[in-house]
């Protein structure tokens, strides 16, 4: 009897080990525990490691991979009068923005979703279109329709009113607000509209009941039940406009107006010396102030928000506008055409026209798509472009299925941590993501040459895309039913083999929707890139930057009407997708 | 007068009809529910006379006064109609107090502070949520915010109660008794109250009168009693548990008193049954006899009472602890009967069954 246990045993125990060490090894080397490790080290690799790079180097006099002494000097530089002024710039115009887009946002989504106007669904479409075109494209659009001697728009006006003074001057306060309020206003319509859609119509309808009419009853029960998430997308929208690069780029820095971002990109890019020290210490104050943010977020909403989800599938109220839903029909049309016509549409004209601003007939080339064409640097950032988006927006996705199942369908230890991890880089401006990893890369042990390479932009890339392919893939887990992963693992399929045949095969219309949010995160990515690109790794947001720099309009015309394409291209795919499954973004 | 006057009430849906050409009247101080199956049309004839749909056709009354007139394009708004309402989610705002909550209706209408306070706790103390007054709407059961949409409802004095299945997201054992404090509530207060559910048991126990619906019509409209036991058609009767029909010829046909008639039937049996139609001799009418009127008879003795009777096979006997489900095999069909839990008939054995002539009711086929 004891021989037959000793011997079964031995038999399970090719090791000769004491138990207890044995099952220590096996819980450090189980599957599970080397995925959570592998998960920790990924994640803190891509957005601690340069957070604390970033600190490191504002302490550090001299620029990355240089030997030096550490001061506070950093600080002390970045402490003056002038950046005072550009921190106040920073926040109002943030808040410039903010206000009216969030207010132009519950406008639209309120006609969206709950006014009869006509072809509700295809507004829809046409209104967030304009948050899936890369910034630099409609920036640099803009910049043409109104710029204050040639541009479009004041030609137009000129000759309509035999006036000679231009009306419209983009490169102003004005036109920075303006042209960030055309991606903000579709992001947070995103936001709210869904809102308006969930609210269990019996809650206002029975504030009718009780007396109120039709307009108290919208700002006494629809808004205020709204407010915990007006003030999230309020927070939300003003750390975008903090972290925004491309509208004070092109509009303020040449009327002098400058903000937190342009201000460190000049640092680095615009200086006889590059002043990497004054610059990082910039980007780790930016980063406290976002993180002040998030905390002064945090405890706005403690414990304010409710559940005003219907469960059942019923029709919001829908008000019926009668002859006044044409008006509403026409005003989302002309947000559309404000957003999306006139930027595209001067696109369009800029690359048929030997120059920008001289419209007639005797002008009409199309010499600029053949100097695109034939254009090396061109052709190689958009293989850059495409490499990296392809296999980026692949890695994010992978990364972000993998982060989000540990977080909310396990109950493993350090699940939380993978979480915070994954979100951190969320409240990250791409450009002081972009300072952490300039030093994130020289402090590298020995010599792993990422930087200067592709392999740079694409960490860069993952580190900012995984928050919102996190946020993509936890939605499509929620609603998948428990019962379908433990009846598969009942049925003796493994974690890997279960993750991959019923999630994956479950999740995939997500992960497709996903991967899509994330690659045009990857094309429209300038402030990161800008500083992490070198010669040979050139993206096209960068060299449309150049081009610009140089006065090549006509030629970004080109090459912002083939990203359009792709724009639109990747856009319906991802409606068909979501029409056919699921509801995120 | 009236507290509630439909008269040809219609909604169209695109084409469809969801409720289809309704008449009702429902006295002040009257219960009157709304009874049929899921998507018959009772949410949306509730909702119509809420106001919070606009009837495709028909005129509406409360209290004497026009609310709603298709014909003449006329039509007040909710908030002007001065009903309350209970929804069947409660949609108790989260945002709000139990107290604010409650307090709402009178604040729009401009009460004084004063006022608002006592008229709070008295709306309160009716359906005993005083106590929590000052909790937030969030942090209470489902049975207490049922309470509280009631107390809104109720508080402002409303000409009506509108109630669209208060009950139906309470637990079983919380709904009888929710419901039957309710009931009581609203005999003291002697409200109209206008009421759907889609239970049974719910409109017989709460409802002075039922109206039965289906595929947006009215099918019959009456107390719980008549409803039940006397039945105009096939539907309302098989609408309530699962009578059993026999087929019959009528050979004769006469009225009685109270606007009824006697059929003289013949089907395997003869005997006399009673039937809200008129029924024509050489017709076939349908006998219903609910399974619980039904008992067995002890070999051989025959019964002393009028009414039918039949021999038949024990083939399923199931018990169901209050009661136990016999089916037997008979010459006029399958017939189901409920028998008290003690009995308990073998499987197989010959019985005799009876029906008392006052549990049996014709309807046409
Ligand atoms: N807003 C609406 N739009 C279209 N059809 C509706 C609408 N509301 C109800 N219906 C339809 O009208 C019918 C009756 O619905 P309802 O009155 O809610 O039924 P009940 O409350 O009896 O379950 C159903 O077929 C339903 O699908
Ligand atoms: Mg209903």
């Amino acid at each position: 009897m004891t021989d037959n246990t000793a011997g079964a045993m031995t038999r399970n125990q090719p090791i000769a080990m004491p138990a207890p060490l044995q099952s220590l090894a096996q819980r450090l080397f189980s599957g599970r525990n080397v995925l959570v490790v592998s998960l920790v080290a990924i994640l803190s690799f891509l957005a601690v490691y340069p957070l604390a790079m970033l600190l490191y180097g504002s302490l550090h006099s001299t620029p990355p991979g240089m030997a030096g002494e550490f001061n506070l000097n950093g600080y002390k530089s970045i402490l003056n009068w002038s950046n005072t002024l550009v921190l106040l710039n920073t926040v109002a115009i943030s808040l410039g923005k903010t206000i009216p887009s969030l207010t132009l946002a519950v406008l639209l989504a309120w006609i969206i979703a709950r006014t009869d106007t006509p072809w509700r669904d295809k507004l829809e479409v046409l209104i967030t279109l304009p948050f899936f075109i890369p910034p630099i494209l409609t920036a640099m659009a803009w910049g043409m329709l109104g710029n204050p001697q040639v541009g479009l728009l004041n030609q137009v006006w000129k000759w309509a009113t035999g006036a000679t003074v231009s009306p419209i001057n983009v490169y102003s306060y004005g036109g920075i607000i303006w042209h960030m309020m055309q991606y903000s206003t579709p992001f947070l319509f995103l936001f709210i509209v869904d809102i308006f859609r969930a609210m269990d119509p019996a809650l206002e309808e029975s504030s009718r009941m009780c007396g109120a009419s039709r307009w108290r009853t919208f700002r006494l029960i629809t808004l205020m039940l709204m407010l915990p998430a007006l003030t999230n997308s309020f927070i939300l929208s003003l750390i975008r406009g903090i972290e925004s690069f491309e509208s004070p780029l092109f509009f303020g820095t040449p009327a002098k107006i400058e903000v937190i971002t342009t201000e460190i990109y000049n640092s680095i890019n615009h200086r006889a010396t590059p002043d990497y020290q004054y610059a990082t210490a910039l980007s780790f104050a930016i980063m406290v102030m976002m993180f002040l943010l998030v905390i002064w977020q945090w405890w706005l909403l403690k414990g304010r928000t409710f559940t005003t989800v219907t469960g059942k599938g019923y029709a919001p109220n829908i008000m019926k506008l009668g002859r006044w839903k044409w008006v509403t029909f026409s005003f989302c049309i002309l947000f559309f055409v404000i957003t999306v016509v006139l930027p595209v549409g001067q696109l369009l004209i800029g690359s048929f026209f030997k120059f920008f601003g001289f419209y007639s007939y005797d002008m009409l080339t199309t010499e600029h798509y053949v100097a695109v064409f034939n254009n090396a640097e061109v052709w190689r950032a958009i293989g850059n472009t495409m490499l990296l988006g392809l296999l980026g927006a692949t890695a994010v996705m992978i990364l972000g299925s993998i982060v989000a199942y540990v977080s909310v369908r396990t109950k493993w230890r350090g699940r939380r941590l993978i979480d915070g991890l994954a979100w951190l880089p969320w409240m990250m401006p791409g450009m002081v993501l972009g300072i952490g990893f300039l030093w994130a890369f020289a402090m590298l042990p020995g010599p792993i040459p990422i930087y200067g390479t592709i392999w740079a932009l694409m960490l860069a890339y993952i580190a900012l895309g995984t928050p919102i392919s996190v946020r993509v893939m936890n939605s499509a887990y929620a609603q998948l039913s428990y019962d379908l992963e433990e009846c598969s693992r009942v049925h003796g399929a493994t974690f890997m083999q279960t993750m991959w045949r019923i999630l994956i095969a479950l999740a995939w219309p997500s992960f497709a929707v996903g991967w899509v949010l994330a690659f045009f995160g990857i094309m429209r990515e300038l402030s990161a890139s800008i500083l992490l690109y070198s010669v040979g790794s050139e993206v096209l947001s960068v060299v449309l930057l150049r081009l610009w720099a140089n006065g090549l309009a006509e030629q970004v015309s080109v090459i912002g009407l083939m990203m359009m394409l792709l724009v639109i291209l990747f856009r319906w795919v991802q409606l068909k997708l979501i029409k056919s499954r699921i509801s995120t973004l | 007068m009236s507290a509630i006057v439909l008269e040809n009430i219609s909604k169209f849906f695109g084409a469809a009809a969801a409720v289809d050409n309704v008449n009702l009247q429902v006295e002040t101080g009257e219960f009157v529910t709304l009874l049929g199956p899921s998507g018959c049309g009772k949410t949306t004839t509730l909702r119509m006379v809420a106001g919070l749909e606009q009837n495709s056709t028909g005129r509406i009354s409360i209290g004497g006064e026009v609310v709603s007139d298709a014909a003449q394009g006329f039509f007040i708004p909710p908030e002007r109609r001065h009903l309350g309402m209970v929804f069947q989610s409660y949609a108790i705002w989260p945002h709000m107090t139990v107290f604010d909550n409650v307090a709402y209706p009178l604040r729009i209408r401009r009460k004084s502070a004063q006022e608002i306070k006592e008229r709070v706790a008295t709306a309160l103390k009716l359906v005993e949520m005083e106590r929590f007054a000052d909790r937030p709407a969030p942090a209470l059961s489902g049975g207490q915010q049922q309470r509280v949409a009631i107390a809104r409802a109720l508080v402002f004095e409303p000409r009506v109660l509108l109630l669209d299945e208060p009950l139906s997201n309470l637990d079983a054992r919380l709904r009888t008794q929710t419901g039957d404090e309710f009931r009581q509530l609203q005999k003291r207060l002697g409200i109209t109250s206008l009421y759907v559910t889609h239970d049974q048991g719910e409109a017989m126990a709460l409802s002075d009168r039922v109206v039965v619906m289906s595929m947006g019509k009215i099918l019959q409209v009456g107390a719980p009693e008549d409803i039940y036991q006397r039945p105009h058609s096939r539907d309302v009767a098989a609408f309530f548990g699962s009578p059993n029909f026999i087929e019959a010829e009528v050979k004769a046909c006469r009225s009685d008193t109270g606007g009824t008639f006697v059929l003289e039937l013949d089907g395997g049996w003869k005997g006399p049954c009673h039937s809200s139609h008129e029924i024509k001799p050489g017709n076939k009418a349908a006998v219903m006899v609910r399974p619980e009127n039904m008992r067995l008879v002890s070999g051989g003795q025959g019964p002393s009472a009028t009414g039918m009777a039949w021999k038949g096979i024990v083939k399923e006997s199931i018990y169901r602890g209050a009661h136990r489900s016999v089916m037997l095999d008979t010459p006029a069909g399958n017939l189901n009967i409920d028998l008290t839990a003690l009995e308990n008939p073998a499987v197989g054995a010959n019985v005799d069954v009876f029906a008392a002539e006052n549990s049996a009711w014709a309807v046409p086929v």
